[in-house]
């Protein structure tokens, strides 16, 4: 099953309800029929990780570094996903879409 | 990149038609009126070739990894943004006064930002032009005044509304090769000694304000362009002497002046905008928040002048000591640092846009901002205070100098012993240049009024989520994390704890 592996900022002053987006796209991956394993445990192999960042200075950003051979990287922050702006409802579908492009990419 | 002498050479390259107290000005360079505006604004090329400045005075350009000074930058980095508002406390401190080049500095990188989001929604090649612009601006080390404001005529009514539709710049014609543009801007800082002109729009706009929604870049002396030049508090002091301007090397504010587009061509490589008015409000908050963090730099930088000379006019008058001077100064100091605070929280929090340049935190540079515009007035309050009442009723250059009044006027003005009762005058003059005059209105209106900010700062500010946390900590909403600590439902706790107090047992856990 392939999996995801979940990185929260520290959520000093977010601008997203960081845990509702999770939540969300678990239920939107669930209705497509998608299983994926969300894992938080940093000890995990993931083949994605999804930076959850509560708003658009992303610090995590700066904690990770996007390397060649690392997993693959999906960042939220705050109401922008990688480098496009998307309203707060709208963040889990927009995951959901660019999830499904990295999993069929030919790198994968 | 130019230093500060060239700077001033070039701009007799150009042909700008200005006018001032009535009359055309046949040099713009030559005229005592306007030479401390171009001498502050020389100060911005001077310092980039002083090896002690240029790490905050020079970047490398991002598009030709050349060295490029700091003031045709777009910031790439959290370090760039943070060396932004150094620069700006930097040329406060040397200058004291407004040194212009910021304004077309926050125009290029919002037009940057912008012109790349209009892009990916539009399909238009505005950032492509954009940056071959920007090339030539780096290139050139020119110097672009940013022109935001209209005149805006009946504020009631939309720009098409307007009963005279030149309050607005717009759009008059398309054609093949450009569009032909009238309007005005209105109080544009460092005109007339600008190498061009970047126009933004002034506010959002709507579908029925299409032709208003522009933004373009010409040379200051292109055909259809002038400009009449604004008055400054005791600006013809300049005219009577040295002494009695007060910063007669820079002067007071900006050197604003009115710009008067009358059916000015541009060219479409010089258009960035033209009718997107769905980006106009992108682009006004995107300059608006570079140019309001700022404030929280030159104006620290001038108050570190301020307070400098607060001091030193105490120590000549013998009273530095004194515990009350001692006090205002302390509030002077911790006011400015604050709003450098302030500023430096704006560059650290920012963030990546998507055009890969770097854009300040929006909420905090209007905080920062509206700090300004309450404590700009209350540190100048203070350098008032401590330096008296003879910042406003010393006598002129000119009877300091004639035999008759000079002995008495130098026994009057003497203070403490080995203190020149002429330099006592030259700091006095200071302090009423930068605490009496135009620059209290400008760290007022300069990047927008108060209500601006405090508009900015609503919509920015989550009031909705400050509900949340409050709903959960009065007992509204359900509090995971209290429930995780107590180890069980928060109703069932209280439900017990109602039964030990109604018990009467001291001991209730």
């Amino acid at each position: 099953m392939p999996s995801i592996g979940l990185r929260y900022c520290g959520g000093c002053n977010p601008q997203i309800d960081r845990s509702k987006v999770i939540r969300k796209l678990e239920e939107g991956l669930k209705e497509r029929g998608m299983k994926l394993d969300l894992t938080t445990n940093r000890k995990s192999t993931v083949d994605i990780i999804l930076l959850i960042n509560g708003c658009i200075h992303a610090c995590l950003e700066e904690e990770y570094l996007r390397e060649g051979d690392s997993p693959q990287f999906i960042t939220i922050k705050g109401e922008m996903v990688e480098s496009q702006y998307v309203k707060e409802e709208h963040i889990p579908e927009c995951l959901i879409k660019k999830i499904v492009d990295l999993l069929n990419s030919p790198s994968h | 990149m130019m230093n500060g002498k060239e700077y001033i050479d070039s701009l007799r390259d150009l042909n700008l038609e200005v006018y001032f107290f009535g009359q055309k000005i046949k040099s713009i360079v030559d005229e005592p009126m306007f030479q401390p505006h171009i001498h502050t604004a020389a100060m911005t090329y001077e310092l980039a070739h002083d090896p002690e400045y240029e790490q905050i005075m020079t970047a490398s350009s991002h598009l030709t990894g050349e060295r490029i000074n700091r003031f045709t930058h777009i910031h790439h980095s959290i370090d760039d943004l943070v060396k932004k508002v150094r620069m700006m406390r930097l040329l406060g401190q040397k200058t004291g006064t407004c040194f212009q080049r910021c304004v077309g500095l926050d125009g290029l990188n919002a037009v940057y930002v912008t012109t790349y989001d209009i892009d990916q929604k539009h399909g238009t090649n505005y950032h492509e032009r954009f940056k071959d612009y920007l090339l030539e601006v780096q290139k050139n080390d020119w110097m672009p005044s940013g022109a935001m404001t209209d005149a805006r005529g009946d504020r009631s009514l939309r720009p098409s509304k307007q009963k005279h539709p030149d309050t607005y710049l717009h759009i008059k014609e398309r054609l093949e090769d450009g569009i032909i543009v009238s309007g005005m801007k209105a109080h544009i800082t460092g005109a007339i000694n600008s190498h061009e002109i970047i126009t933004m729009p002034t506010r959002t706009m709507g579908e029925e304000d299409r032709d208003f929604a522009l933004s373009f870049a010409i040379p200051a002396d292109a055909k259809g362009v002038t400009y009449i030049f604004s008055r400054q508090t005791n600006d013809t002091r300049r005219l009577d002497g040295v002494l009695d301007g007060g910063n007669p090397k820079y002067g007071i504010v900006g050197g604003e002046a009115i710009i008067v587009f009358k059916d000015v061509f541009v060219p479409w490589e010089r258009v960035f905008m033209a009718g997107e008015y769905d980006f106009t409000n992108e682009l006004v908050e995107t300059f608006a928040g570079y140019h309001r963090s700022n404030y929280g730099g030159c104006k620290v930088g001038l108050a570190d002048v301020v307070i400098g000379g607060s001091n030193w006019i105490a120590d000549a008058h013998g009273i530095n000591n004194a515990s009350h001077i001692i006090d205002k100064l302390t509030e002077m100091i911790a006011m400015a640092e604050t709003c450098w605070s302030c500023t430096l929280a704006c560059s650290y929090e920012g963030y990546r846009t998507p055009s890969g340049a770097y854009h300040i935190h929006p909420l905090l540079a209007n905080v920062t901002k509206l700090n300004i515009t309450r404590m700009v007035y209350e540190w100048m309050r203070l350098a008032q205070d401590i330096a008296g009442g003879k910042i406003i009723t010393l006598p002129s250059e000119k009877d300091l100098e004639s035999p008759e009044t000079m002995e008495i006027l130098t026994e009057c003005f003497t203070g403490k012993e080995g203190v020149s009762p002429r330099d006592i005058i030259k700091m006095l003059r200071l302090i009423e240049n930068m605490s009496v005059g135009a620059g209290l209105p400008e760290a007022m209106h300069g990047a927008g009024s108060p209500a601006a900010q405090k508009i900015m700062i609503a919509r920015r500010s989550g009031i909705d989520r400050k509900m949340e946390l409050a709903k959960i900590i009065a007992g509204i909403h359900k509090d995971k994390y209290f429930e995780e600590i107590i180890g069980k439902d928060e109703t069932a706790h209280w439900d017990e704890v109602k039964k030990k107090i109604k018990g009467k047992k001291v001991q209730i856990y």
